[in-house]
């Protein structure tokens, strides 16, 4: 209770309150603008934080975290272009309600879903996070070894690509891990004799070149596309029998949306998608959904941004990244000499609290900038993409430098970036790279540790039940569906067969 | 008409082994590599040795890589617009033009940027090629403290 008095009074600074109010512009103003959105506008912003006390830095990622994943509605109703990919359900209902004149009223709806999902996710947090933690306190390294392994099988299923590429590129972020002096035995590898690389790759630079100089190359290819732009009068607040339509889908898709946020590695756009789904399978009028549903706006929102709050559950508890975006907060509070993990919140509960204070009151501000400014922020989408992509390589260029004033620092963040350009172009999504990298270290330190615990009898993790948990749990992620497909199509075969 | 299709499935075949096997040639060098790393005495290796990890992790890109070659599905991407090449090559030649001066590079770079993707509007150019990177250069250096390397222009400031 101490430690949630303080950490609401450590919010109670007028410069940090203003800086989180101006963060939350920017995070909504980096969600409108499509091609930009949370995970490259974090990591965009990570090296302007390394000057602010921790608090301040975290909040303010958090910040963008949450009003980008609330700001990809706007283009997505009005220009029928997800801002973030989070809100490409959104784009389903909410550009047909656009269209039909109903701009201001899809818009209300969508700003009303998504701070009633973000509250109650920040609550769910408030207080699933140090139970979690508190559970997580006795944890061995085989426990830790095994969770962070169950953390990386999750990578399977990002982004709805080929789960085999998606490991496979969580692998390659894992081995380049691996890159600098082991800190177990001191031995230098993969350095080439570049001292630069002792400490290793730094994950900042690769984030801001695998997200934001990637996406730059990617936008580069699709420069011919023109999108139909729907202007609005006025946002309008959902009426009462909008309200009485909605509120039950609000909730059913905050529940999803918190919980899939807890799942390591899942985010906000798996999120959308099931909550999106299960309101047009509960609704009464499902035959409505693509042609301009009020409910589908609710489900796909409600759940997007109450993922946000369950993402930072395990972020923060576990240090195992619930989504993108968290794995970009996680690599800064790693850069400010914080660890998360159940130790946070009981050696550093007032600043874990602050954060989720923080995120309480950016819902409730997203929800007030996006009222007022809705119709301004939809400007933005008129930003030609030739000014706003060379600011983006502009700032890519200068925050990969800044973090510790190294060139080597810019040369791997334009690297990252070409080869994670090619990544997407044959079907790897860079996110299982990033999360590699970040979870790469942990991995290996526990597996060593894991090693001298055991005495070097590896079999003997078998014999404990949580790490058993974790690592069945770990074979489920990574051969359920195959196992699954294999047995309908047995199934199947048979039914013909019979 | 069976040409194009003919050409399109070898592009396809190629775009689904070319990955998977760029992939089983960095996984071989990396795994030689590896071979190099210094051992430690059993007394002090902690677990496992420096080289275990690592080759660990090599086995599993490469089986997973062999899957792709076997199982890969074949789709061929649409070939890449003249202008992502163009812009490719503005990225190549940032890292020379830092020899000069990082905020000249930048400048010079971002406007090029801007021109090759159709940016033909002198005030934009401007913008992106002198206004926002002297912000962003006064951003860092009066407001975070950040010192950037000397060159050109940047000297001009640092005195």
């Amino acid at each position: 209770m101490d430690a949630l008095l303080a950490g609401l009074l450590a919010l109670a600074d007028v410069e940090l309150l203003l800086l989180i109010c101006a963060a939350t512009a920017g995070g909504v103003l980096i969600g409108a603008l499509p091609g930009l959105n949370a995970t490259t506008g974090a990591a965009l912003l990570l090296p302007f934080t390394i000057t602010m006390d921790p608090v301040a830095a975290i909040a303010v990622l958090i910040t963008i975290y949450c009003s980008a994943t609330f700001a990809g509605a706007i283009t997505a109703i009005l220009i029928n272009t997800p801002g973030t990919s989070a809100s490409a359900t959104t784009c389903i209902d909410g550009f047909p309600l656009a269209q039909r004149g109903q701009a201001g009223r899809a818009l209300g709806m969508a700003a009303v879903s998504s701070t009633m999902g973000g509250i109650f996710s920040v609550l769910c947090l408030m207080a699933a996070a140090p139970l979690l933690a508190r559970a997580a306190y006795n944890f061995a390294p085989p426990e830790y070894f095994a969770l962070t392994l169950f953390g990386l099988s999750m990578l399977a299923t990002i982004g709805g690509g080929s789960p085999v590429k998606n490991i496979l590129a969580g692998a390659f972020g894992v081995l380049l891990a691996t890159v600098g002096i082991d800190l177990l035995t001191t031995v230098e590898r993969f350095t080439f004799g570049y001292a630069e690389l002792s400490d290793g790759i730094g994950f900042v630079p690769v984030m801001i070149g695998v997200f934001g100089i990637s996406e730059l190359l990617t936008q580069a290819s699709n420069l011919h596309v023109t999108r139909e732009r729907i202007t609005m009068k006025a946002i309008q607040l959902p009426s009462r029998a909008d309200y009485a339509k909605t509120w039950r889908t609000i909730l059913r898709s905050s529940g999803i949306g918190t919980f899939i946020g807890v799942l390591p590695a899942e985010g906000a756009t798996v999120a959308s998608m099931i909550g999106y789904n299960e309101a047009k399978r509960w609704s009464r009028t499902p035959e409505e959904f693509g042609k301009g549903a009020i409910e589908g706006i609710a489900g796909s929102e409600a759940a997007n941004n109450s993922a946000t709050g369950g993402a930072m559950v395990p972020t923060l508890a576990l240090g195992i990244p619930g989504s993108p975006t968290a794995a970009v907060i996680l690599a800064g509070l790693m850069v400010h000499g914080l660890r998360p993990g159940p130790t946070m919140f009981t050696e550093q509960a007032e600043f874990a609290f602050a954060i989720f204070w923080a995120m309480l009151l950016v819902n409730l501000l997203f929800f007030a900038v996006g009222l007022a400014g809705a119709k301004l922020f939809a400007r933005v989408t008129l930003i030609p993409v030739t000014i706003l992509w060379p600011v983006v390589f502009i700032c890519s260029i200068v925050g990969a430098y800044a973090l510790d004033q190294s060139m080597f620092d810019v040369w791997i963040a334009l690297a990252s970036g070409v080869v994670g350009f090619f990544m997407r172009r044959h079907g790897f999504s860079v996110v299982p790279l990033a999360i590699g990298l970040i979870l790469g270290g942990m991995l290996e330190t526990r597996l060593g540790q894991s090693m001298v615990m055991l005495d070097e009898r590896w079999w003997l993790m078998f014999a404990r039940p949580l790490t058993l948990f974790f690592l069945v749990l770990t074979a489920l992620a990574l051969f359920g569906s195959f196992v699954w497909g294999w047995a309908r199509r047995r199934r199947t075969a048979g039914s013909t067969g019979e | 008409m069976t040409e194009p299709s003919a050409e399109s499935a070898g592009r396809a075949r190629l775009n689904r082994l070319l990955p998977p096997l760029a992939i089983l040639a960095i996984a071989g060098i990396a795994y030689h590599l590896t071979t190099t790393f210094d051992r430690v005495p059993p007394i002090l290796k902690r677990g496992i040795q420096p080289s275990d990890f690592p080759q660990l992790v090599i086995g599993l890109i490469a089986a997973l890589s062999i899957w792709l070659l076997i199982r890969g599905r074949e789709s061929a991407p649409r070939p890449l617009p003249s202008v992502v090449w163009v812009t490719m090559a503005v990225l190549l030649v940032f890292p020379i033009l830092t020899a000069v001066d990082l905020f000249l590079a930048l400048g010079v770079s971002a406007g090029a940027l801007a021109a090759c993707w159709g940016e033909r509007r002198i005030p934009a150019l401007l913008l992106v090629s002198v206004l926002i990177p002297v912000v962003v250069f006064l951003l860092f250096d009066l407001g975070f403290e950040i010192r950037f390397p000397r060159g050109l222009l940047t000297n001009l400031w640092y005195g």
